[in-house]
């Protein structure tokens, strides 16, 4: 299989989103999960995706070292690879690999005007410009409004789409939009959030915040072997 | 004689660069009394740390060689390998850890976690090595172990646990509380050899006794005795911590944390008394050869002294007397006037001298039994032989050894240098698998070959201080390597008619790009096309072919040659015929299969303040280097980056003089990728100088 059908194989298509990117410019989207469902990895897949169509994705870490990141997107490569039967792997992961950029950050030493001036430090020596951004690790608390204002503004600013990853607890309830209570202090900042949960022994991905997207809303599975998006979709009730 | 094994310790003691390993072994050595002068690394004493016993190392302030040395500590025998810190002798350190059963990891309890040591926790990882974590340096200013514990959690994920906590730090380091037995400790006398035990200072005992507490409960996860006792509320013993600590660290699940100062005469005897209450006894490590008459299945050893014998030799040194070959006995008691088999190469040895070592001088003693590393006089062998009881065919487990990324040409001065410099060139090269050399066959020039420009910057040095050969040297040369990117057709005919007999030979197949290894010769040929005594003379003829493209002049890889058609001559057809026709067939379609070339890339970690971060980043940029991360710890950042070799010489004075001297980058082979078009021609007009040159 070559690279072009990859892309257009891409399952997140299935859930109807006319726009690859899922996110306009300048958007915010969250994939939402209790510990150790597979936050990152779907995040990962979706970065992973925008690096075959050539885009590149700064992979913003406040959780893990720089070789563990760069190990998800290895491992999840890899498995893509082989679900999809591509050849020429590694001649195509050395081409994607230059679209990618870790950056990894304590979390007690995270602040926007510091990732600012990491990001202009690689820009403006044209080292790197990405398109899309990944936090994974920002604590979602009533203190992170603040935060998601300033980093929504840098990311209005230079035209990027950002994702992150939000922790929800076991006795979180959803309230009455579907969308559970860490995201609330910044909801109207996001454009689409992703729900993770445990169904029996599958993980579905629902979509809470779906924008224009028709009814019934699509659900996608993560294999929780291969931690990769099924590509069988299965219908919301 | 038979000794308590449960009493022997082979320990290493590994590190970054300058965390002060070898201040550490001397002040070991001056405590278990093998030295009776303590004598520093940059000493001004001029006379140098025992342990580096090469000129160079006393000069450089760094330990280059491993040498072993053996002492005794509360009744037990510790042999200690001290391993080289820097990444460009890592083949050093691969082969300690291959032949201890724990190690030691020094830190400095400033710089923390550094590159280099998560390189050689990656090797002990490998090879499964226990270890306890020393933090040197609490005397240093900036000096905070709690920090550097933190890091041995998040950067090495090991399940760190603190033993003990300082009495004050940097300068007003005074001694240690050990959480274990709940004292104070102070070292005194002119080189701390006199332990004060005192009971804890007041302000430091509500922290001291919630950190047992903490060191209990993580301790009690590997011991029902102890997690009874805390439950049951019981007197907890010192014996308990210290059987469950024990067996965590042996599990490898646990790595117990020593604090102190080396250079201060500071928590060394402590360090000591965990080497051996902590870390195994060879009998409780697993180890395995393999048997190479039931295809090389792993065999676990006995380490029992009676058995027949299996042995390592790990380490080979030119000594005034000969060869000294460092090995360690796995199995059985290798004894003067013992016969035993090198089973690379098949000859039989009668053991003569075996003698102990202490750095440079030695002990003769009478045998070396299972689980001990002594040293044989006067045996020829390489680094990494097996030695073994006749009748057995069992080989220790082959050591990874990477190929060569760098070389250089070397020039002997004079006729003495010239002797000099292959007598030297033969001991490195059996001394060190990473290490090579050959003569170019064109130019007649000396090549050696290895792994960075600091590790033949070493050797070189060596011959002229060793072994009194003053040679020049060229400028380094990267080991470029030419592959194919699709497949091309050929049919060749070689024929040659001037008179005598002539040759005779057409070879028909195709070449195409392989990921399987270097070369894969197909034989597809059916019908006789080609009689099947020509087939290995077509496949030594395709072989002649790899060894320099036709091009570019670099070794060739990842081909696939497939043969399905041909003719000979019944009078005219030979070996030679078909060797020259398969050499011919492959000029013919090496071209047209759309040749590159590919470099070696050397994964570079740079650990800088943060404020350089930009312009470290930026000169990794200008070398084409790739950046895959930026790691932000605070006051200082680590970037990791994929660059090319080619790009990186001299690299060491430009870091310098961008971050002001603050930040120190380690390199290391990581793969080869392909050479962009623009850089493939300089390559090209580089050659063709080069070769109009040697014309």
């Amino acid at each position: 299989m070559l690279k072009k059908d990859l892309i257009l194989r891409n399952p997140l298509r299935q859930m109807g989103y006319e726009n690859d990117d899922i996110l306009p410019e300048g958007g915010f989207g969250a994939v939402l999960a209790r510990a150790g469902v597979g936050k990152t990895a779907l995040l990962v897949q979706l970065a992973l995706n925008t690096m075959l169509r050539g885009k590149k994705v700064l992979h913003v870490s406040l959780l893990d070292p720089v070789n563990k990141v760069d190990l998800w997107y290895r491992e999840l490569f890899r498995r893509l690879a082989v679900q999809y039967q591509i050849g020429q792997i590694r001649t195509l992961w050395e081409d994607m690999l230059p679209l990618r950029f870790i950056m990894t950050f304590k979390v007690e030493g995270f602040s926007v005007p510091r990732l600012q001036e990491r990001l202009s430090d690689i820009m403006e020596q044209g080292i790197f410009s990405p398109d899309m951004i990944i936090i994974d690790g920002l604590i979602f608390d009533d203190t992170s409004k603040p935060v998601l204002d300033a980093l929504k503004e840098m990311v209005e600013k230079q035209g990027l789409r950002a994702w992150f990853t939000v922790n929800i607890h076991r006795q979180v309830k959803a309230d009455a939009d579907g969308l559970p209570k860490p995201l609330l202090p910044a909801d109207e900042l996001f454009d689409v959030a992703l729900l993770l949960v445990t169904e029996g022994n599958e993980m579905h991905i629902r979509d809470l915040k779906t924008g224009d997207i028709p009814s019934p809303r699509p659900v996608l599975i993560l294999d929780p072997a291969t931690m990769l998006i099924k590509e069988n979709v299965a219908v919301a009730s | 004689m038979k000794r308590d094994l449960t009493r022997i310790r082979n320990i290493g003691i590994s590190a970054h660069i300058d965390s002060g390993k070898t201040t550490l072994t001397e002040r070991i050595l001056f405590y278990t009394k093998r030295i009776h002068a303590i004598h520093e690394v940059k000493g001004k004493d001029g006379v140098g740390a025992t342990m580096d016993s090469m000129e160079l190392e006393k000069e450089r302030g760094i330990t280059i060689a491993s040498a072993a040395t053996y002492c005794e500590w509360s009744g037990h025998e510790v042999n200690i390998i001290d391993t080289p810190g820097h990444v460009d002798f890592t083949i050093e350190v691969e082969r300690s850890l291959r032949v201890l059963d724990g190690a030691v990891l020094v830190l400095c309890s400033v710089g923390g976690v550094q590159s280099q040591s998560i390189t050689v926790d990656q090797q002990m990882k490998r090879y499964q090595v226990p270890c306890i974590a020393f933090i040197n340096k609490c005397d240093r200013s900036g000096a905070n172990p709690s920090r550097v514990i933190e890091q041995l959690r998040t950067k090495l994920g090991h399940h760190a646990v603190a033993l003990q906590m300082p009495i004050g730090l940097e300068s007003d380091f005074q001694g240690i509380v050990d959480l274990v037995s709940m004292q104070a400790l102070y070292f005194d006398g002119p080189h701390g050899e006199d332990i004060r035990s005192e009971d804890i200072p007041e302000q430091l005992l509500a922290e001291a006794r919630q950190k047992r507490e903490e060191l209990i409960d993580q301790a009690s996860a590997f011991s029902d005795e102890l997690t009874d006792a805390i439950l049951e509320e019981k007197e907890i013993t010192t014996e308990m911590i210290i059987a469950a600590l024990r067996k965590g660290t042996l599990e490898r699940h646990m790595t117990p944390v020593i604090i102190g100062s080396a250079y201060k005469n500071k928590g060394v005897q402590l360090l000591l008394n965990a080497v051996a209450e902590l870390l195994p006894s060879p009998e409780e490590v697993k180890n395995t050869a393999l048997n190479l008459d039931e295809n090389e299945a792993p065999v676990t050893l006995s380490s029992n002294p009676e058995d027949p014998i299996v042995a390592l030799a790990f380490k080979l040194e030119d000594g005034a007397y000969g060869q000294l070959t460092y090995i360690r006995v796995y199995q059985g008691t290798i004894a003067k006037g013992t016969t035993i088999i090198n089973i690379r190469s098949g000859k039989k040895i009668k053991v003569g001298r075996l003698v102990r070592m202490h750095a440079d001088q030695m002990e003769d003693i009478e045998m070396i039994q299972a689980g001990y590393i002594g040293a044989l006089f006067g045996i020829e062998c390489a680094s990494g032989d097996t030695f073994v009881s006749p009748g057995l065919n069992l080989a220790m487990t082959s050591m990874y050894v990477p190929d060569p990324v760098i070389s250089l040409a070397i020039e002997p001065k004079d006729n003495k240098a010239q002797i000099n410099m292959s007598k030297a060139l033969q001991r490195f090269t059996k001394e060190d698998p990473t290490f090579r050399c050959h003569v170019d066959g064109e130019t007649n020039e000396t090549i050696i070959e290895g792994m960075g420009e600091l590790h033949l910057d070493v050797y070189v040095e060596r011959m002229r201080r060793e072994y009194d050969a003053e040679v020049t040297t060229g400028n380094p040369r990267v080991a470029y390597r030419e592959t194919i990117t699709q497949r091309a057709d050929f049919n060749y005919i070689h024929k040659k008619q001037t008179g005598g007999s002539g040759q005779y030979g057409r070879i028909a197949g195709y070449l195409e790009p392989t990921a399987e290894g270097d070369f894969i010769f197909d034989n597809q040929i059916t019908g006789g096309a080609i009689p099947t005594q020509y087939i290995p003379a077509c496949e030594k003829g395709f072989r002649q072919s790899l060894a320099k493209g036709p091009k570019l002049e670099f070794p060739i890889t990842g081909v696939k040659v497939a043969i399905n058609d041909g003719a000979y001559h019944a009078v005219d057809s030979s070996d030679m015929a078909f060797q020259a026709a398969a050499r011919g067939a492959f000029r013919e379609a090496y071209l047209r299969a759309k040749p590159v070339v590919h470099e070696p890339i050397m994964k570079v970690v740079i650990e800088s303040p943060t404020e350089f971060q930009g312009a470290v980043m930026g000169l990794l940029n200008q070398r084409r280097g790739m950046i895959v991360g930026a790691q932000d710890e605070g006051h200082m950042c680590v970037v990791e980056a994929q660059v090319p070799l080619g790009e990186m010489f001299g690299f060491s004075t430009v870091l310098r003089s961008a971050t002001q001297g603050k930040a120190q980058f380690t390199m290391e082979f990581a793969l080869y990728r392909q050479v962009p078009q623009s850089i493939a021609e300089k390559i090209a007009e580089d050659m063709a100088a080069k070769k109009k040159n040697a014309a």
